[in-house]
């Protein structure tokens, strides 16, 4: 049997499932990022605490710690697995990938979660209790504990752009499709923007402080590692977009918006300008300014940032062998895994799904429509809304007077043989592509089908007899 | 659904070990969550009992239970994450139709988990003091445990309808037209979830008798506390027990046609006795209750307890999928991976084990200490060692890293 594994598609008509995915990573990067730097800020801030016996510094902690508790801990580990399960139903294929090639790294990620959670519990509530070098101690487990989370998620992360090495497409394993020089270099990225967030976010906390002296040398302190780590992150930019592949950079190119760069730009010369009115006159800081600084990290910088590294990796949605539309485009040899594109050109989609419909196996002029829809929903819903609004809607690609047999010339001469920049290769049979045509045709014109259907238009698809249908 | 179709789903990227390794984690794991989930359910009951309660050994209890619901959110939720993790390897073709064809409430699960956990902390924020001021907000930590039974609901329903194949193509196309919308639950069993949901009266009376010998070991003065925790314990002990049992008759008097011998077999037998034994292993201490390690115990036993429950849990997806759907997880494609296998089982076993070792140390004796805690030599070596661990973990991250990538 020619049968390829895609699952149902879940399709979100208000704002596409794509935005769903991304709303959810974006909150959840805010919260890791901050969990991650603060966690070193409080191992650097303990041992200080330490060495100088400085109780305050303790003190400071278990408050931060706490405020981090709910934002970071609680809310980021909700979230986190809630990237999970919005991929899941986002995009099954794509997270399954990504699950079965590194799932013994993200055990071991897990394993660096269980110690953080005791340990953040531990410096909130044996602040003051423990002896200050074994206070130390903990913070420093907490610390490097939580930049492992990191270390271990990042070449996933990477994955999702491409392999870390091309080696792994033929010999495969697990060091292969971690590694590269584009892990490395969003490491360092990740690493920067972390302090950046965590000096915006530590902010809240420290403008609280009762202590007029602490909090100056504290904010400034903070201060001084946000201005410094957006500078480094900002100038490791170009490291970054040098190890994407050539498609990349045309996507970058062709398809962000134009607002995407100066957007990044104003927040950096935002930032900037904040934490040195931080440095300048500490005492202006206060928790609501630090939390308007926070989000406007988020929904300027971290949203262009993650929107920028889930728009470059298109037509791709994991290690350049599955397409957004959760078909395998091209064979790993080195990990067993076979193109399905083959299948496709051989079958099609109506009769090598799974989740197919019986009535629609076979194409006819009446239910021509149907199918065009369910082929919609399969092969073009995860990166194109079907509706007005949502994710780059599909009916805005076709002229409004596009004729059914136009869309379908295009179809199956550019699409079906790959030849759409940006664009997956979606192998359609020709009553597959006439159907799809239709479909796509009465997204600007709701009376096409009606004239399909009448045999108005003329095509290739015949009508059956009522008894037929039957 | 036959056979062919639910392998086609497959990965075709195989696994990197042999999947009863996954199996079996998948098991231990979610039998760990459980038990947090049982806890936090039945301390944040507990909490709001006290709460509206007017008497002191009530309302310290309350106190108690909502410090450790507190705690007991954390540890289900990051928990959780590794029995999610490894039912999506083996499991991946059920898990990922059951889910997306549930998308909304998939979503609804991140959402209403992330408020009810919120609520949880705003009823323990506002009752600092629960024990000597009057109650405050207490429809915050109702909210909460409503809110919790919904999400637990969420990922009972998506378990369900994993098993149940046959029916995924009516639900996802009912008349032959895609419904890609994933609003709908399409499938539940009431007293499978009211069985596991009953389950948080034994476990939490089990760990009331925890709480109890931690009092005690702290040099604890009131014995009438003490015993009014022991009371407590004990009828939970019993009566949830008791509850517990008569559900998962009721489960498995259910089951469909096809599995219905599961219910006399040794799985659901082996659960109920393990049970009783959970319930009974405190009232056959006696006196030991009271002395040294003797008083912690019982929940080590009704954590063993939960793992056959856990595996009685697998056996029933293992009969259904493989019994009666001729799908068998074991016989995934194997492309082994010893460098990311050995460097998990090393992380968890060694260096995982020998830094919580080391931070448990230090909270608990800690929390049995007056005054500021100094530990002992041993203990401050237990701690450097775990740091050189990590800074060891992290030396082989970038040395394999740069080497792959650079070498």
């Amino acid at each position: 049997m020619d049968l390829i594994g895609l699952f149902p598609t879940w399709y979100e008509p208000a704002i596409g499932s794509g935005w769903v995915i991304g709303i959810i990573a974006t909150v959840h990067v805010l919260f890791s990022h901050t969990a991650v730097g603060a966690a070193i800020l409080f191992g650097v801030l303990a041992y200080i605490g330490a060495r100088d016996d400085r109780p305050e510094l303790i003190e400071f902690i278990r408050k931060y710690g706490l405020f981090l508790l709910v934002f970071s801990y609680i809310l980021g580990s909700i979230t986190g697995p809630g990237i999970w399960y919005s991929t899941t139903v986002g995009s099954p294929r794509g997270i399954s990938s990504l699950i079965h090639n590194f799932v013994w790294k993200w055990a071991t990620e897990w394993v660096f979660f269980v110690i953080e959670v005791v340990g953040v519990y531990m410096l909130v509530y044996l602040a003051g209790k423990l002896d200050r070098f074994t206070y130390m101690k903990v913070a420093g487990i907490f610390a490097v504990t939580s930049y492992a989370t990191m270390l271990a998620i990042v070449g996933i992360l990477s994955f999702m752009m491409m392999p870390g090495m091309q080696e792994w497409k033929t010999e495969g394993g697990y060091l292969l499709g971690f590694y590269g020089d584009n892990t490395f270099a969003q490491l360092m990225i990740r690493t920067a923007f972390m302090f950046t967030i965590t000096a915006a976010v530590g902010g809240i906390v420290a403008a609280g402080l009762k202590d007029e002296a602490f909090k100056k040398w504290l904010l400034r302190r903070l201060a001084a590692v946000g201005a410094v780590s957006a500078v480094v992150g900002i100038s490791l930019y170009p490291w970054y977009m040098s190890t994407l592949p050539e498609i990349a950079h045309l996507v970058a190119e062709n398809r962000m918006p134009d607002y995407f760069t100066p957007s990044i730009l104003i927040v950096l010369g935002a930032m900037l300008a904040y934490f040195a009115t931080t440095i300048i006159k500490p005492k202006m800081v206060t928790a609501t300014i630090a939390g308007i600084a926070t989000v406007a990290i988020l929904v300027l910088g971290l949203w262009p940032g993650e929107t920028i590294r889930e728009s470059v990796r298109k037509p791709y949605i994991a290690g350049q062998y599955i397409y957004s539309n959760q078909v395998i485009g091209h064979d790993v040899p080195g990990m067993g895994v076979t193109s399905e594109i083959p299948t496709l050109e051989k079958v099609g989609f109506t009769q090598a799904h799974i989740f197919w419909p019986e009535s629609q196996r076979e194409i006819h002029r009446d239910n021509a429509a149907d199918v065009g829809r369910t082929l919609a929903i399969t092969a073009c819903s995860n990166c194109h809304s079907l509706s007005d609004t949502g994710i780059r809607p599909l009916k805005n690609y076709f002229p409004k007077q596009a004729d059914i047999e136009g869309i379908k010339t295009y179809l199956l001469g550019a699409l079906s043989t790959g030849n759409t920049m940006y664009m997956p290769q979606i192998p359609l049979k020709e009553a597959e592509a006439e159907a799809l045509a239709v479909y796509i045709a009465s997204l600007n014109d709701p009376e096409a089908i009606a004239r399909y259907e009448s045999g108005e238009i003329t095509a290739s698809l015949e009508t059956r007899s009522a008894e037929e249908v039957k | 659904m036959d056979t062919a179709m639910l392998y086609a789903l497959r990965d075709p990227l195989g696994i990197p070990a042999h999947p009863a390794i996954f199996l079996i984690l998948g098991v231990l794991t979610w039998a760990l969550h459980i038990v947090a989930v049982h806890v936090l359910l039945g301390s944040s009951v507990l909490a709001i009992r006290g709460a509206f309660s007017g008497m002191d050994h009530w309302r310290r209890l309350a106190s108690a239970m909502v410090n450790t619901a507190k705690v007991a959110v954390s540890v289900a939720i990051v928990v959780g994450v590794a029995p999610l993790l490894f039912v999506q390897v083996i499991y991946d073709p059920f898990w990922y139709t059951s889910n997306v064809l549930s998308a909304w409430w998939v979503i609804g699960f991140i959402v209403i988990l992330i408020v009810a956990t919120l609520a949880l902390f705003i009823f323990y924020a506002m009752n600092y003091e629960l024990r000597t001021k009057k109650t405050r907000c207490p429809g915050a930590m109702i909210a909460a445990i409503l809110l919790f039974l919904v999400v637990g609901f969420i990922m009972h329903a998506l378990s369900v309808q994993m098993l149940e194949p046959d029916k995924w193509l009516e639900w996802y196309a009912p008349n032959g037209v895609i419904d890609a919308s994933g609003r709908s639950i399409h499938a539940y069993n009431p007293w499978r979830f009211a069985f596991f949901i009953a389950l948080s009266l034994p476990v939490i009376g089990i760990w009331l008798f925890g709480y109890r010998r931690y009092l005690q070991g702290a040099g604890e003065l009131d014995a009438e506390y003490l015993a009014f925790v022991k009371r407590i314990a004990t009828r939970l002990g019993a009566v949830g027990t008791a509850i517990s049992l008569v559900l998962l008759v009721m489960w498995m008097r259910g089951l469909p046609a096809d599995i219905a011998d599961f219910a006399t077999s040794v799985w659901p037998i082996a659960a109920a006795l393990a049970l009783i034994v959970v319930a009974a292993y405190p009232l056959l201490l006696g006196k030991r209750l009271d002395q040294g390690l003797w008083g912690y115990t019982p929940v080590l036993v009704a954590t063993v307890g939960m793992i056959v429950v856990a595996a009685m849990r697998e056996a029933i997806r293992w009969v259904t999928l493989y019994g009666v759907h001729g799908y068998n997880p074991l016989d995934y494609r194997i492309v082994m991976d010893w460098y990311s296998t050995g460097l998990f089982f090393i992380t968890f076993g060694v260096l995982g084990g020998g830094v919580v070792a080391y931070l448990l140390t230090v909270a608990w004796q800690a929390g049995q200490t007056e005054g500021t805690y100094t530990p002992s030599r041993a203990v401050n070596r237990m701690g450097t060692v775990a740091i050189i661990m990590l800074v060891l973990w992290v030396a082989q991250y970038f040395g394999f890293g740069l080497w792959t990538a650079y070498a």
